[in-house]
Formats: structure tokens, C-alpha cells, sequence
């Protein structure tokens, strides 16, 4: 590969070298450290030959200075307590390769210290910003390299060699003539060196990996095109007035190529590749950046380069970004437990199903594909249909609705799905995900088919209550009528007095159908509506419910209920069951009590963190302690009649609100049931 | 039938009831009352309370069970007719035991309302004559002297002058004027009437003519309402 892209020796030793540091340099001087300190001295070394061998004279400053960027590759890949070390072993391949320049000492340590200050401070920003574990092919961490190693670092530290070129008169230029040049050569080499050495050792041996044969084969074509055209641009050419400057956008293509098809790799190895080119060109006469002043032609190139370099490197991370959500979306997709199914917006026709739409539906894919949705025979009934229509086409989103479906073999299934319109291959397309329900389903109409069942027990075993409380305005309305039969026969007839009596007498009537119709409403079998409820208003109600089962019993019930009591999230009718289940079970716990001591209290009360918490107390005996588990167990019971489920429906009505119930012995005597609902969230619009 | 005759008290908890009842009773002729509690009725209630009471059985305090057996106590000439919704038979045997004219369940028909209630007020009635006779007898008996009642409970045993006046330790010509004063006093002619007056008061335990009637039993116990 290397070879293919024309590259260097000095990318051979970086990747070598950079392939050690992935490996992680241990800590104090050990073997990995010695060697990632012979890859930085072997690499600055040959990267400032080429430095130097790419300089133009009378230029002080080379076009691309190479060992700065190595340096902070370096560090980049390294932990920061080896960052001394690598530095220490950089300074030899420093003062052999600048003393070889005839360059005197101080100048050279000079510089070795800027260089090192423009290596610390890209490399130290670049980690605090973007982490240790950066990913330098993204966005953001290609984005945090550019600006801290590729624009920050040089930017400061060129003004330290500034500062040292000034301090020991070395050449003949001005500041900032000399910052300038240094700080353009430096942010030029940072951002096409860089990159090409941390990408390469960080996912080089990865990506190499996961090309396939025609890949291999595409990347063998495009470096020949990238090779041939940058030859072609800068190295065949003769600089000078008859070049054609626009001719250095031929290569661009086979850079936009690698940008696409090859990731950042491709990029970054692609960019480093022309740049050198264009150097080689340029320093000796060919190519579109020979026809000026040496420095004007430097400039030039490194203007170009830090252009092509930051543009072509974000197309590439950016192209990443998407290419990876796509890859996450389709793994998703095939992987997922729910079924899922792609539909064209425009038509409605399925582009793609996966797996688990086979299974769960029972349709193969290529039965499925090609098909309108609305023409599957999926839906239990035509309103079904025509609703799941009238959503889809009224709306661009849609979450977690109940529904229930068809298999293809002629099962129900309960399904909840819920829906997207997303752009896929550029088109609008519904994305819906069906989540199998079922057993949630049959679980919960089990509990509902119990709580009915316990409810219908509860209600039969209150028979002669519920009969006393609708004989009450029966008696009244017979009573009633056969009086005003009688003052109508009377002579005179009492009109006012009859009128009274009609007038009660619907009063009376009214009293018996709302007594029926509560009766009803316990006696329905519905599914729990989670609606706000104030637990004060249902006790009151389960009270006036049981006021002749109370009275028979003889049994006073008291209440203390906490006024401004949070409402609860929950079900009217399972609230009521709850609640009439404990207070009969406490009425029956007090047969043995002495009338005048039974007494039922029920409190209500705030239990904090979002908790209501509700009481039934009574004077009975109090529960067996030793007892306590198996109370909640269902079909135990001390009833003779009784079908031992009160306690274990009550528990489990209460768990699915998401509140808990246990009991307790009273401090004296009796015994306590306590439970505790969730109050209402306050939903945010 | 006078005025008193008529009154039907009606205790009931629940007020639609107890003013339906009493406009049926008032149809038909009665002079009915309504009360909303057994405590209400309790505390409007005097010794001489004539008439028929019709009475709730479950009420919240006072029970119509316990009113019952608090009239009985008192030894109140008031009939009970009893009202109930859900009438089981321990319930009912046992008012009736208690001297209840009748069990009568929810929602009742007039017919068998006012054939209770008549038979009620009639039994009432009956009572109170039987009462008046007493208290006339007490009255007179009250008169005799402590001889004297010692010569009647004697002569009502069947002994011969000559005999009670060997066991009183005295002649028996005294006796014959003692028995004369007797007869005089408890307005009777002959030993047979005397005999069936002294059977009708009991005069086994004849009350001791100097002590107090004894006190109203306490009303029921009132347990505390919420």
C-alpha cells in the first residue's frame, strides 16, 4: 500500500512506529518505550532530511516541515507520561540532522524547543479536548486535530521561533516574515502529515483487513489515476509562464474518489501523497507552483494543501459519519426483536421487511415485498383497517398504539407499533416497528378476568347488603305510591300532597338506579383506564357503597382522610375494589369483637417521594404475624365461603399501579393494611 | 277507636322511608310519627305512650333489636311492628319471642302493613285495659292495712275463717270482721272474685306498698358515631 501510494520512507517508519505505540508504550522505560523512542528518533531524523531536502533556497523555512507533525503524531499516540521520553529521544535525530545544516548549536536547541512547544501544545489541547481515546477518522476528532495541532500549535510556538531566529540573528529577515513562513509551512505539513500517520496507526491494519478483492481492485485503479494525474500536474509540466495554473484540480477527482469510496485513510494517505508531489514538482521546475518567487510558490502550495486538506478530510469524516449511522441502522434493523417493516410514503408499497416480521407475522419476505401494506391481510377487522389508513396518511409519526393483527396462518396477535417517516435511499418512506404484546396481553386479561372474577365474589358475598340498600327506596317508592292511590281516592282528592309524593318518588327511583348502575360498574369486565383519580372521592364512595353492609355488620367506619391529597394515576374501578375488599376484610376480622368496638378508620395520607399512601384499620384480632407470607398467597383463605382471593388481588391491582400493599398489626390490637398508589405525573406539554 | 288509638311512631334511619311510610299510614286514617333514630324516638319517649311502634331493624346506633328489648324492660304497653330489608329467620324468631306483633320485610305492602299495624294497635289497647286494671286493684290493695292483707293472702289460699284465725293466733270473729273490711275495701262481693283479682296481680309477689316504683332501665348503649 505504501508503495502503491508512492509515499516516503519516512511513512514506512511512522506507521511502523505508530503501529507500536497502538500497541501502548508501558510505564517507565521498557521495551515498547524503547522502541517507540527509536521509531520518534528514526522518523524526526528522516523527516527532517526531507524537510530539508524540500527546502527552498535562500528559504530558511522548508515548504513542509516534517518533524514537528511526527512529533505530535507521536505524542498523540502515546500516554502523556512517555511524552518526556519521546521528546528526549527526538533531540539526537534533531542536532545531527540541523548541525549536519552547519546550523550553530544554540540555533539549533532553539528550535528543538519550539518544535517541542508546538508538539506539546497541539498534542496536550488535542487530549483535553477530544479525550485519549479520540477517533481521529471522525468529525469531532478530526475537527479537535486540525484546530489544536493543526492551527493552535503552530500558530503560538511560531512565535517562539520568531523569537529565537530574532534572538540569535540568524538569517537576515524580518519577525514577521519569519512567522509567517514558519507558521504556514508548519499548519500545512500538520494537517496533511498528521492525520495520514495517526489515522494509519490507529485503524490502518483494520481498514486494510476489511477491503474486499473488487475493492482491492477499485483502490489499485484510483491510486493509478492519483498517481498519474498528480505526475501528470506537477511533475511533467514545466513551470513557468506557459503553465496552466487551473491544471493543479486534475488530481482532485481521484482525491474525492478516495474521499468516497476508501474512508479517511484513503483520504488522508491520497492528500499526503499530491502534496509531496506538488513539493517535488515545484522545487525542481515543473508543475503549476513553479512559476513565481520560491516563497510565493511555498505559499502557494501550502494554501492549496491546507484547503484540500481540511476540505476533503470532513467530506470524508462527514461521508463516515453517514455511512456508519446507515451500517447502525441496519444492523438495528436486521438484529432487532421486533419486527420492522419499510413502506414508500408515495405509493405505500413495502421496500424492506427483516427477519422478525417473518417470524412474527408469519409472511416470507419475498411475499411480503413489492406489496401495499393497506393489501396484507393483517388487520382483525375492516375499522381496524381503515384506522391504521387514517393514521399513517394523516400523520408522520406515531408511538407505541395497541392494536391487534393477523398471522398469516389466522392467529391473533397483540401488536404495538409505532411509526416514522424517514428519508431512506432518498425517498420518504414509513419505518414501523411491531413489538409482540401478546403475553403482556393475556397477562393482563388474566389479572382483569381475576380482579372481575374477585369483584363478582366481593358483590355476591355482599348480596344481602346490596339488597337492604335498593329495598330502602324501593319501600320508599311502594310506600309512596299506594298513598297517593289512596289521597286521590279520598274526597276531595289531595292534589298538592300527590304531587309531593310523584315528585319523591322519582327522587327515590333515581336513588335505585344509581345503586344498580355502581353495581354495574363493579360488575363490568373492562380493561383498566389509567386516568387521575382523587383516592379521597373512592373512599367515599366505597363507603357509601357499603353503608348497609356497615350497618348490618354493625361495624362504624371512620375516616381521616388528608385534605389536598396529590390524585393518583389508576383505574376507578380497581381503586374501589381495592378499597372495598380491605374494608369488608376488616369488617369480617371484627365478628368476635365487641360491638361497641368496631370501628374501621381509614386514613389517607402524602407517603412522599410521589407516593399516596391509603389505610384500613381495624379492632379485630390482628394478623398472625407468622402468617404474613402466605396471606398474599392466592385460594388461602379463613373464610368458610370465601374464595381466598381479596388479599393477593388487592397486592397484585396495586403492584400493576405501581404501588405496593402490605400489612401490619395495630399498636394495641387489630390490624392495618396499608397500601401506597403513584401520584399523577404532571405531563409537560 | 279514640285519637290515641291511631298513633303509629315510625322509626327508621332512612328518612325517604320513614316519610313514605307515615304518608301510607296517614292515607288509610293513622296518626303516624317519624322518627330518624332509634336515640331520637328514645328521647322523645314517655311511659304512657300509647300505640304501635314500627320499627327498623338495622339502624346505625341504636339497633331496632335493642329498642326492643329496652321498651320490654320498661315494661311499655307500645306495640312493635318490625320493618326490615333483609329479614333472616334468628332475627325475626327472636323479635317475635320479644313480644313483636310482626316481621314484616322491605318493601312491604300496605295490606300486610295495616293488618300489623291494626293488629298491633288492637294488642295495644288491650294492654293498656289490662293495665288499667292492675293499677285500679294496686290502688285499692295499697288501702288495706297489714292485717288486713295478711287475712286476704289467707283467705285467697282457701283456709276457713276458723283456720286463719288459729294460724294468726287470734279468734275468729275477729277474722270475719277483717274479712269484711277486705271485701269492702278491694270492692268485691264474693271470695271468687277476690281470688281472681288476687291471681291477676300475682299475689305471690305482691309489690310492698311503701317502696318507690323502680327506675327506667338505661337506654340502650349508644356506641360512637363517626
Amino acid at each position: 500500500m505504501q508503495a502503491e501510494l508512492g509515499n516516503t520512507g519516512i511513512l514506512t517508519g511512522a506507521k511502523a512506529k505508530l503501529g507500536a505505540g497502538a500497541q501502548g508504550w508501558g510505564a517507565g522505560i521498557n521495551s515498547g518505550m524503547l522502541r517507540a523512542g527509536l521509531l520518534v528518533f528514526v522518523g524526526y531524523y528522516l523527516g527532517a532530511q526531507l524537510g530539508l531536502a524540500l527546502t527552498f533556497h535562500p528559504h530558511p523555512v522548508s515548504v513542509m516541515w516534517p518533524p514537528n507533525s511526527i512529533l505530535l503524531a507521536a505524542l498523540l499516540l502515546s500516554p502523556v507520561r512517555t511524552w518526556w521520553f519521546l521528546l528526549v529521544c527526538a533531540l539526537p535525530a534533531h542536532l545531527i540532522s540541523e548541525v549536519q545544516g552547519g546550523v550553530p548549536l544554540r540555533m539549533v536547541l532553539c528550535w528543538f524547543l519550539s518544535n517541542c512547544s508546538e508538539a506539546l501544545i497541539g498534542a496536550g489541547l488535542t487530549r483535553f479536548l477530544a479525550g485519549s481515546t479520540a477517533n481521529f477518522a471522525r468529525m469531532r476528532g478530526i475537527g479537535t486535530l486540525f484546530l489544536c495541532g493543526g492551527l493552535i500549535g503552530p500558530f503560538l510556538s511560531s512565535f517562539v521561533d520568531a523569537e529565537f531566529v530574532a534572538l540569535n540573528q540568524w538569517g537576515n529577515q524580518e519577525y514577521w516574515v519569519v512567522w509567517r513562513m514558519r507558521f504556514f509551512s508548519n499548519v500545512f505539513t500538520a494537517l496533511t502529515l498528521t492525520p495520514a500517520i495517526v489515522i494509519w496507526a490507529t485503524g490502518g491494519w483494520q481498514f486494510l483487513r476489511s477491503i474486499s478483492k473488487t475493492r482491492w481492485l477499485e483502490a489499485v485503479v484510483a491510486c493509478a489515476g492519483l498517481l498519474t494525474a498528480s505526475l501528470w500536474t506537477f511533475c511533467w509540466q514545466k513551470a513557468g509562464p506557459d503553465s496552466i495554473p487551473s491544471l493543479l484540480y486534475v488530481p482532485l477527482p481521484f482525491l474525492l474518489w478516495a474521499a468516497v469510496r476508501f474512508a479517511p485513510n484513503g483520504t488522508s494517505a491520497g492528500t499526503l501523497c499530491i502534496a509531496l508531489l506538488a513539493i517535488w514538482g515545484a522545487v525542481h521546475g515543473y508543475g503549476p507552483f513553479g512559476s513565481h518567487s520560491p516563497q510565493q510558490n511555498a505559499l502557494a502550495i501550502q494554501i492549496f494543501f491546507i484547503v484540500v486538506a481540511i476540505m476533503f478530510m470532513f467530506l470524508t469524516a462527514s461521508i463516515g459519519e453517514r455511512a456508519r449511522a446507515e451500517e447502525r441502522f441496519t444492523k438495528a434493523f436486521r438484529a432487532s426483536p421486533d419486527a420492522m417493516l419499510i413502506s414508500r410514503l408515495s405509493d405505500g408499497h413495502i421496500i424492506e421487511v427483516n427477519e422478525r416480521w417473518e417470524k412474527m407475522l408469519g409472511y416470507r419476505k419475498s411475499e411480503t415485498l413489492g406489496r401495499a401494506i393497506t393489501d396484507l391481510n393483517i388487520y382483525t377487522s375492516r375499522a381496524n383497517r381503515e384506522a391504521f389508513l387514517a393514521v399513517t396518511e394523516t400523520r408522520e409519526h406515531f408511538q407505541g398504539s395497541d392494536v391487534s393483527l393477523l398471522k398469516k396462518n389466522g392467529e391473533q396477535l397483540y401488536a404495538m407499533i409505532s411509526g416514522d417517516v424517514e428519508e431512506i435511499g432518498g425517498e420518504p418512506c414509513w419505518i414501523f416497528i411491531i413489538r409482540d404484546v401478546t403475553d403482556r396481553k393475556r397477562a393482563e386479561e388474566a389479572q382483569q378476568n381475576l380482579a372481575h372474577l374477585t369483584r363478582v365474589t366481593t358483590l355476591g358475598e355482599l348480596g344481602g347488603s346490596l339488597a337492604h340498600e335498593l329495598n330502602q327506596p324501593l319501600t320508599a317508592i311502594l310506600s309512596n305510591a299506594q298513598a297517593a292511590t289512596r289521597f286521590l281516592d279520598m274526597d276531595p282528592s289531595d292534589m298538592p300532597e300527590v304531587r309531593r309524593i310523584l315528585k319523591d318518588i322519582v327522587q327515590e327511583d333515581r336513588r335505585a338506579g344509581e345503586i344498580i348502575l355502581r353495581m354495574r360498574g363493579m360488575l363490568r369486565k373492562e380493561e383498566a383506564r389509567m386516568l387521575p383519580q382523587d383516592l379521597n372521592e373512592i373512599v367515599v364512595e366505597v363507603l357509601g357503597f357499603l353503608r348497609s353492609e356497615l350497618l348490618i355488620r354493625n361495624v362504624t367506619a371512620s375516616t381521616r382522610l388528608a385534605p389536598n391529597l396529590p390524585s393518583v394515576q389508576g383505574d376507578h374501578v380497581r381503586l374501589q375494589q381495592v378499597l372495598l375488599n380491605l374494608i369488608v376484610n376488616a369488617c369480617e376480622a371484627m365478628g368476635h369483637t365487641p360491638a361497641s368496638k368496631r370501628i374501621i378508620v381509614i386514613e389517607t395520607q402524602e407517603a412522599g417521594e410521589g407516593l399516596v399512601q391509603a389505610s384500613v384499620l381495624d379492632h379485630g384480632p390482628g394478623f398472625p404475624s407468622r402468617n404474613s407470607p402466605q396471606m398474599f398467597e392466592p385460594f388461602r383463605t379463613t373464610k368458610p365461603n370465601g374464595l381466598g382471593l381479596g388479599l393477593p388481588i388487592c397486592r397484585s391491582i396495586v403492584e400493576s399501579h405501581g404501588g405496593r400493599l402490605w400489612v401490619e398489626n395495630g399498636v394495641g390490637e387489630g390490624a392495618i393494611v396499608r397500601f401506597t398508589l403513584k401520584t399523577e405525573v404532571e405531563v409537560t406539554a | 277507636m279514640n285519637a290515641a288509638n291511631r298513633k303509629v311512631y315510625v322509626v327508621d334511619d332512612d328518612a325517604a322511608v320513614s316519610k313514605g311510610v307515615c304518608r301510607l299510614l296517614r292515607s288509610a286514617g293513622y296518626e303516624p310519627q317519624a322518627f330518624n333514630s332509634a336515640m331520637e324516638f328514645v328521647q322523645y319517649y314517655r311511659a304512657s305512650l300509647p300505640g304501635c311502634l314500627v320499627l327498623d331493624v338495622s339502624m346505625p346506633g341504636i339497633s331496632g333489636l335493642e329498642l326492643q328489648s329496652w321498651l320490654e324492660k320498661l315494661n311499655s304497653p307500645l306495640q312493635i311492628v318490625f320493618l326490615t330489608a333483609q329479614g333472616d329467620i334468628p332475627t325475626s324468631v327472636n323479635a317475635m319471642k320479644h313480644g313483636a306483633v310482626d316481621f314484616l320485610t322491605k318493601p312491604v305492602n300496605e295490606t300486610a302493613l295495616f293488618k300489623a299495624v291494626e293488629e298491633a294497635l288492637r294488642r295495644a289497647q288491650k294492654f293498656a285495659a289490662a293495665r288499667t286494671e292492675t293499677e285500679a286493684i294496686l290502688t285499692r290493695l295499697a288501702t288495706l292495712t297489714a292485717r288486713e292483707r295478711e287475712v286476704l293472702e289467707h283467705i285467697v289460699s282457701g283456709q276457713l275463717n276458723k283456720q286463719v284465725a288459729a294460724q294468726l293466733g287470734t279468734v275468729e270473729k275477729t277474722i270475719k270482721v277483717h274479712r269484711a273490711r277486705v271485701m269492702e275495701k278491694m270492692g268485691v262481693t264474693s271470695v271468687a272474685e277476690l281470688a281472681r283479682m288476687a291471681e291477676k296481680i300475682g299475689i305471690a309477689n305482691l309489690p310492698v306498698p311503701s317502696s318507690a316504683s323502680p327506675a327506667p332501665p338505661a337506654p340502650p348503649n349508644h356506641r360512637v358515631s363517626a
